[in-house]
């Protein structure tokens, strides 16, 4: 009853004109960065971060988190209509939403996406505000030795439980952590790394690495061919659901909108994995398994709930914790920091009306985008007709102009160009970027809490696994270590049964 | 992929040695407590571990995947606009912001892109009003000027 009382107190903050308007610009801001391919909800948000330097902390976290969940909105748009996913999350929306869209059914793949996400974030959030006050109240019993392994576990989890190689997401991981070294000592102001530089000797801000390793990089990717695109057509009057379409859908947004919850939770994951999942279950509990890959409605309803689920499930550590589980909580936690905020577990006690306006604009912003995304679908399929060459010039210059704003110097410009580069060679490397910008943010933590920690326990490891607690935490951080080196040794095992059983066919 | 992976592993473990290297006349512990030093050792140690296994594995793979990277037309247009963006940054001292971004967008559209004349004028002036409108006007934030005082 507790949370209802300061939910209703958030809704007070959110439903002022100034905070309804940012959460529609940044709704409207995600939509669009969500369906143009090319940039990401997360590039997204660092890019604009700068933008929100003159505005109050609420405002500014509303309008960001409104990029964050509006672009799983809008990366249906170019899923369906292109066949380019807009963004990561939506891989699996054009498996067979552009089939669907090829045989006419375009407005049913993007209607029953924009109803299945709004369903699924506001189930998704409404379980935030639960839960939230939960964790964090339990939060708050943490110590020194507590905060340090659950931001190593973040940071293990994400390498080890996101897509790709975990020894490269790793790799992604410590390139973060060596980044966050440069500067000054948090502990004894020492100098560290700034091979007599002045400018490093404040060590490297957030936003150059994030505009630079997310926005810069895949502008780059994008520029390496011209983007032609012509999306399929699609009418107002085509995105009239049937009674049968709803009927075939509604259990695939419940168990899509469960999954990415319950997978956005855990750091790591992200949408990307929970739109995977809850496609590959929900192709199991089909009646109609065999139109999967071929344009079944259910499919492309699982995903798309699964990924808004996920985007709203990340919040809950990050606002309880302090603890970012993917790229856009890291940077909207970047934001609070620079904003002047102290996250942790005390946010919700020491900021309420920041961390329940915050809940309650999602609530909001979920109700826009589905009016935007039902009637006026249309009006933005038609922004991907503008060729996507005369976009490019203007994210650069905002990039590069952001990166300046942050402290009005032309090294943090350089900065950005050089993790552009640093990002790009990541990319084609396939060296996730996720973990290398979670670890630029969650460095500081880890470090003063690991040092703090050993001066308690006068250098003794056992500080550790002293309280049930952090021993928790150590077999949760060696169990995400050891999940990738266990799938692979099971792979090795799968394949050589294969062999052994190809050959006795033979 | 396989030289692509090569290089990462030995820039890897180059980068962990620069952080240890680099840190080596910092404490290691003080007293009763880690010292400057701790933390990059630890880094770095883990850095040189995970390039020492990427190198291994790479090298142990029989698979031969083709690397991500585009051919040569593609590299030549992330060059150009990777070089254009140094050039800017290089000119912003001496032509001011405004002017630089000017110069960049229409190499970027005119001679990478190769988009035609007009269209690529009325996108240069429409994002460089966007940014003039948002980071100068709205925001109050003073750019380079340079030589030509805009």
């Amino acid at each position: 009853m507790e949370a209802l009382a300061s939910l209703m107190q958030g809704f007070e903050v959110a439903l002022t004109p100034t905070n309804l308007l940012f959460v529609f610009i940044g709704v409207t801001l995600g939509q669009l960065i969500g369906a143009l391919p090319g940039i990401g909800p997360a590039a997204g948000m660092a890019l604009l971060l700068p933008v929100t330097f003159g505005l109050e902390p609420v405002t500014a976290l509303v309008m960001l988190s409104g990029i964050m969940y509006g672009g799983m909105y809008g990366g249906t748009l170019t899923s369906v209509l292109v066949n380019v996913p807009g963004e990561a999350a939506s891989v699996m929306t054009a498996v067979d939403g552009h089939q669907l869209a090829k045989q006419g059914r375009a407005g049913a793949a993007l209607s029953i996406s924009a109803i299945g996400s709004f369903l699924a974030g506001i189930s998704a959030v409404t379980a935030l505000v639960f839960l939230t006050p939960i964790l964090s109240e339990f939060a708050l019993s943490f110590s020194a030795p507590e905060y340090f392994l659950l931001a190593l576990l973040g940071i293990t989890a994400t390498a080890s439980m996101g897509t790709g190689s975990p020894i490269k997401a790793m790799i992604g991981a410590c390139l973060g952590l060596m980044v966050a070294l440069i500067g000054t000592d948090p502990i004894q102001g020492t100098s560290r790394l700034t091979f007599d530089s002045l400018e490093l000797l404040e060590g490297i801000d957030f936003l150059p690495v994030a505009i630079g390793i997310f926005g810069i990089a895949e502008i780059l990717v994008s520029m390496e061919q011209s983007q032609h695109v012509e999306p399929i057509k699609t009418r107002l009057r085509d995105m009239w659901l049937t009674a049968k379409d709803w009927k075939d859908c509604r259990m695939a947004v419940l168990r899509g909108g469960t999954i990415g919850f319950f997978i956005g939770l855990m750091p790591g994951a992200g949408p990307t994995v929970a739109a995977l999942l809850a496609y590959v279950v929900e192709k199991k509990a089909s009646k109609h398994p065999e139109k999967f890959g071929h344009g079944a409605l259910d499919g492309v309803a699982a995903a798309e709930s699964a990924n808004n689920s996920a985007a709203h499930g990340a919040l809950v550590p990050m606002l309880a914790l302090g603890i970012p589980g993917s790229a856009s909580t890291a940077v909207l936690l970047a934001a609070l920091v620079l904003l002047g905020i102290r996250p942790g577990p005390q946010l919700l006690t020491e900021q309420s009306d920041l961390v329940w306006g915050l809940i309650a604009s999602m609530f909001i912003g979920n109700i826009m985008l589905l009016i935007m995304n039902l009637p006026m679908a249309p009006l933005f399929a038609s922004v991907l007709r503008i060729p996507y060459d005369y976009l490019v010039p203007g994210i650069l210059l905002i990039s590069l102009v952001g990166a300046y704003a942050t402290s009005l110097s032309m090294f943090n410009v350089g900065l950005t160009l050089l993790f552009g580069m640093i990002g790009y060679w990541m990319i084609r490397a396939d060296i996730p970027r996720a973990p290398l910008v979670l670890a630029v943010v969650l460095a500081q933590l880890m470090e003063t809490s690991l040092r703090q920690s050993l001066m308690l326990s006068e250098g003794s490891m056992s500080i550790f696994v002293q309280r049930p607690l952090s021993a928790v935490l150590v077999l949760l951080v060696i169990a995400s270590l050891a999940l990738p080196a266990f799938n692979v040794v099971m792979g090795r095992r799968a394949a050589r049964r294969a062999r052994l059983v190809s050959g006795t066919t033979d | 992929m396989k030289t692509v992976d090569i290089v990462t592993a030995l820039l890897m473990i180059a980068l962990s040695a620069v952080v240890m290297l680099g840190t080596r006349h910092l404490e290691y512990w003080s007293e009763f407590a880690p010292g400057s030093a701790f933390a990059p050792f630890w880094v770095g140690a883990v850095g040189a571990f995970l390039g020492a296994l990427l190198l291994v594995t790479t090298l142990r793979r029989d698979q031969h995947e083709p690397h991500g990277f585009p051919g040569r037309h593609g590299f030549g247009r992330v060059v150009g606009v990777t070089a254009g963006l140094w050039l800017m940054v290089v000119a912003v001292p001496f032509l001011g912001f405004i002017a630089s971004g000017i110069a960049f967008s229409l190499f970027l559209l005119l001679l990478v892109e190769k988009r035609p004349l007009v269209p690529s004028l009325t996108t240069t002036a429409i994002a460089v009003g966007i940014v003039y409108g948002v980071f100068v006007a709205w925001l109050g934030i003073s750019l380079p000027q340079g030589m030509l005082g805009i």
